[in-house]
């Protein structure tokens, strides 16, 4: 035994700073939401500023099917802030992103101009239309089960919350 | 500006490696303090350890990405680093101000003193003097150099096998023949036993952790220990006393303000009047076994 003399100190020294560590892994995000990367649980609307640091983009335009509130608000901080905002009924679907960054996210092959002079395009992926458009230093990503002309109503009434 | 990639991952590796750094660093004086860990060879080993081992768990790759922090790590010090300071600020940016003073600091008193020339003003030595210097065994063309300053002091420069002892004039004045003599074989003790390279090889690894304040006191503490390790070998039986009087002289010249200095010649003499260091403090197996934890913890703290 004399061979590992001083190990239980160690032992029981090392397990003290690991969980003290682990402790302030799990605290600082409760403490301060912003610090973790994501994903990120939002619970309104007014909260996503605070938490992603900017405002996001959504439709203006609203059907009732889709419900008056959120069902899903998600942040994530790294490695660019984004924000996804899910409307969902039992009869409708509608899901906004909103990413703070400046390479263009992936697009469908399939993927047609949206309107004339406005960098946007759009598709279909099975019953879902895809809407992807730059708005200044943003790209935002729509879906919806709503089919072409919600889409394109979605899209020409984005704005910033 | 946008910095390189390179310098963005290099600056991600230092600050690994210095959470890796301070928190082997909490473990090993928390330990050494609880089992009273005497001055001495297992201390000296703990203490470069501490410089060696986080520069290889902070290299461990696959670390580096969002998921491993997110999921997998024990640790994300991302999320510490998140935490917002007054006036737009995150945590970051006061580690980074630390990190900048400590970087200053390590410049101004280590890189740019190992550039000065303490023999640039001196003389040759008396021969009496260079005669007993060239008698230590290795030291046979050894440059013995007497400088003017009043205060005592002998320091030794240059490399291996091209040693250079620097001498004070004021040190030739107060010091008595046996002082001289034990003093004189402490430096020589520097450059056996592959304290030299083993030194400068710390150093080096040290400067690569400049801004770590860890790595700063270590460093700093593992040349006290060599100090004390070159006491024990300069010094047994009855030149136990003479040192210490050395010391105590050497104590007495330096500034009070000086705090740093005299503490480590008080702790020099403590040692040496208290039986010489401990060498065998602990085990060499519990030395490797704590090692062998470290080496498979830290890579779960990013």
């Amino acid at each position: 035994m004399a061979r590992v003399t001083g190990l239980g100190s160690f032992a029981v020294i090392t397990l003290l700073v690991l969980a003290g560590l682990r402790a302030v892994h799990l605290a600082v995000p409760i403490a301060f939401p912003e610090t973790r990367p994501g994903p990120i649980a939002i619970d309104t609307l007014d909260d996503v500023r605070r938490v992603v640091g900017f405002a996001p983009v959504i439709p203006a335009y609203h059907p009732a099917a889709l419900g008056a509130l959120p069902t899903r608000i998600t942040g994530i901080l790294s490695p660019s802030p984004m924000v996804t905002i899910v409307w969902q009924t039992p009869d409708a679907y509608l899901s906004v992103t909103t990413r703070r960054d400046r390479s263009k996210p992936p697009a469908s092959p399939l993927a047609r101009p949206l309107a004339d002079g406005l960098d946007a395009s759009w598709w279909f992926d099975g019953s879902r239309a895809h809407a992807l458009v730059a708005r200044d230093s943003f790209w935002i990503e729509v879906e919806t089960s709503l089919g072409e002309q919600e889409l394109r109503r979605f899209v020409d009434t984005l704005s910033h919350y | 500006m946008t910095p390189a990639p390179w310098l963005v991952s290099f600056a991600s590796y230092l600050g690994q490696v210095t959470l890796h750094s301070v928190v082997m660093g909490v473990i090993f004086y928390a330990w050494a303090h609880r089992i009273r860990l005497p001055s001495g060879r297992t201390k000296r080993h703990l203490l470069a350890l501490l410089l060696v081992l986080p520069p290889i768990t902070a290299a461990i790759p696959g670390r580096a990405t969002v998921e491993f922090g997110e999921r997998l790590a024990w640790l994300n010090s991302a999320r510490l680093l998140a935490v917002p300071l007054p006036g737009g600020l995150h945590l970051t940016h006061l580690l980074l101000a630390i990190a900048a003073v400590f970087a200053a600091l390590t410049i101004w008193q280590e890189v740019i003193p190992s550039f000065e020339r303490v023999d640039r003003s001196a003389a040759a030595a008396p021969a009496s003097l260079t005669a007993l210097a060239r008698a230590l065994p290795g030291w046979e063309h050894c440059l013995v150099l007497m400088s003017p300053g009043e205060a005592v002091m002998l320091v030794t420069t240059g490399v291996p096998g091209r040693p250079r002892l620097v001498i004070s004039r004021g040190a030739l004045r107060t010091l008595t023949g046996p002082q001289l003599d034990v003093a004189m074989r402490h430096e020589h003790a520097h450059w056996i036993g592959g304290r030299w390279w083993w030194s400068h090889a710390l150093f080096g690894i040290r400067l690569l952790q400049s801004g770590n304040p860890v790595a700063l006191w270590v460093f700093r503490e593992y040349c006290l220990e060599i100090e004390i390790d070159c006491d024990a070998i300069a010094a047994t039986g009855p030149d136990v006393a003479v040192l210490a009087r050395v010391l105590l002289t050497v104590y007495q010249d330096t500034g009070p303000r000086d705090i740093a200095t005299r503490q480590a010649l008080r702790r020099r003499v403590d040692v040496l009047l208290g039986g010489g260091p401990a060498n065998a403090a602990l085990p060499a197996f519990t030395v490797l076994a704590a090692s062998g934890v470290m080496l498979v913890v830290l890579p779960w703290l990013v």
